[in-house]
């Protein structure tokens, strides 16, 4: 079992050595592929991660009527208080919130001192449960608070996090799809070389047959020939990942502000990266596998 | 046992190939088959090794049909068999060693098992010192002396052999006749096509006549 083990190998190596023109072709198409796939998928990581990250920090803030009575305000934080996704809701003071925003915004300090009062109305900032954040609960009981006496205005950030959450879906969508078109190009491009390979090797094919090979025994060099090509090209395309995750910002320095977050690559996780090359070298064998059923009987 | 019922083989129309050969080949014989070039020969030896299928006809090999193996399980009759062909059928980018180790690979020969087997047979054919070079670089009668030790490595039953001295001068014509004489010794059957008379005459305890794909005369020399 070792020594055909070792003789699969070795005819695999010297196959993948004597076409390694056209087989280093095959790993470059393969290897830009996976690149696609993998720039696209560590886009849509970012784009999923920042939609985490702003739900997992969603608050709500409810402005009130500057003429309420302290019992009116609190009868509005009770009925805030009470639904279950509620974590926690706190009272914002008018002299807090004109303190928070001469913190926030310093460079306005003698604006806010030329104020002869403070404009800032209190509010009670409600902060949801990481579970239910976004949901339709939360939606629905903002909308409802939205109509309350005594509530002037409501600040709800749950459309950022459809935002994100959304290019993150539309980043995966055109990574699946253009990854798909050029993995299914690699596909054929595989069985074509694989092809080419058995032809050059139609001599030695009929040899091994002559002398008692059994069709397993033919097949397996081409077999794990494209698995290899398959995991070299994934590979590569890994590699390539890395070098792209930290060159991108670096190339893109700080001109586009904000929008820099969003297009920031974050690296794939260990699933991804093992699928990645999981998926090349399935690329590598199921292309070997249809061309050379083709072409050695059954 | 080898036996053949009534053989025809057409290649093409209007012409045989084979014509009602019939054949009982014992185990342990040496035989040659002989005849002028296209009576046949070729075609003999590769239906036996069931290379090419005859058009009519029954082969049995003990008692085997071989006709009525599955191509998936033709293998197993290949193993028994070892076979020269006349156009050597080598592997040109692989060294002398490998193209002879091939018959014990398929069979998952062990690795030292392999080298001192492909050793000794490269010894027999005096190729030894040759057995890391490319067959491209070696002369056409060494590359024969190739075909022939992978004919005979893994000790096969039978051997068939086409032309095997064809392209060898008549001192190394004897030795390698004489080398399938002594496999002959061990036990294997060995079939010989040629019409190199003067080996015949020397060696052929059983001789073949073939013309125009029929059989026109059979000699035995007990």
């Amino acid at each position: 079992m070792i020594e055909k083990l070792r003789f699969f190998l070795k005819v695999t190596g010297n196959n993948l050595w004597q076409f390694r023109t056209r087989n280093l072709f095959s790993v470059t198409i393969i290897c830009l592929s996976f690149l696609t796939v993998g720039i696209f998928l560590s886009l849509s990581n970012n784009l999923r991660a920042t939609a985490r990250e702003l739900s997992s920090n969603m608050s709500v803030a409810f402005y009130l009527d500057k003429n309420l009575t302290a019992t009116a305000v609190d009868a509005i934080r009770q009925e805030i208080s009470r639904p279950a996704f509620v974590e926690s809701v706190k009272l914002v003071t008018p002299d807090e919130a004109l303190q928070r925003f001469r913190t926030s915004f310093p460079e306005l300090a003698d604006v806010v001192a030329g104020l002869k009062g403070n404009p800032f109305p209190a509010s009670l900032e409600l902060r949801v449960n990481a579970k239910a954040s976004a949901s339709k609960e939360v939606v629905a009981f903002v909308e409802g608070m939205k109509k309350r006496p005594g509530v002037t205005d409501v600040l709800f950030n749950q459309d950022w996090v459809e935002k994100m959450q959304g290019f993150s879906r539309l980043a995966g969508a055109i990574g699946a799809f253009l990854g798909g078109i050029l993995i299914l190009t690699s596909f054929f491009i595989i069985s074509n070389v694989v092809k080419l390979n058995v032809f050059a090797r139609e001599n030695e094919i009929e040899i091994l047959r002559l002398v008692g090979g059994t069709n397993l025994f033919i097949r397996i060099p081409f077999w794990l020939e494209g698995i290899s090509l398959g995991l070299l090209g994934s590979l590569l395309s890994l590699g390539l990942l890395f070098v792209v995750i930290n060159l991108f910002p670096v190339y893109l320095g700080t001109s586009l502000g904000a929008l820099q977050e969003l297009l920031r690559f974050r690296y794939p996780d260990l699933t991804q990266a093992a699928a990645l090359l999981g998926g090349g070298a399935a690329t590598g064998f199921i292309g070997s596998a249809t061309s050379v059923s083709k072409f050695l009987k059954a | 046992m080898i036996e053949l019922f009534h053989i025809w083989k057409q290649y093409q129309k209007p012409y045989w190939a084979l014509s009602d050969v019939s054949l009982q080949i014992s185990d342990g014989d040496f035989y040659f088959v002989t005849g002028p070039s296209g009576s046949g020969k070729t075609t003999l030896l590769r239906t036996i090794f069931r290379e090419i299928l005859p058009t009519e006809g029954q082969i049995l090999i003990n008692g085997v049909n071989i006709l009525k193996i599955h191509d998936n399980r033709i293998y197993t009759l290949r193993r028994t068999m070892g076979i020269v062909f006349q156009d050597f059928r080598l592997m040109f980018h692989r060294t002398v060693f490998d193209n002879v180790a091939v018959p014990l690979q398929v069979v998952g020969a062990g690795r030292k098992e392999i080298r001192r087997r492909v050793f000794s047979t490269l010894q027999k054919v005096n190729l030894h010192q040759k057995m890391w070079e490319l067959p491209s670089r070696l002369s056409y009668g060494e590359q024969q002396r190739v075909a022939i030790a992978r004919a005979v490595v893994n000790n096969p039953e039978i051997i068939l052999a086409d032309e095997p001295t064809g392209n060898l001068d008549p001192e190394l014509a004897f030795e390698i006749i004489t080398l399938f004489k002594e496999i002959n010794k061990q036990g294997a059957t060995v079939i010989i096509g040629s019409h190199d008379r003067e080996l015949i005459r020397h060696f052929g305890d059983n001789i073949l006549f073939l013309q125009k794909g029929k059989i026109v005369g059979r000699e035995a020399r007990a």
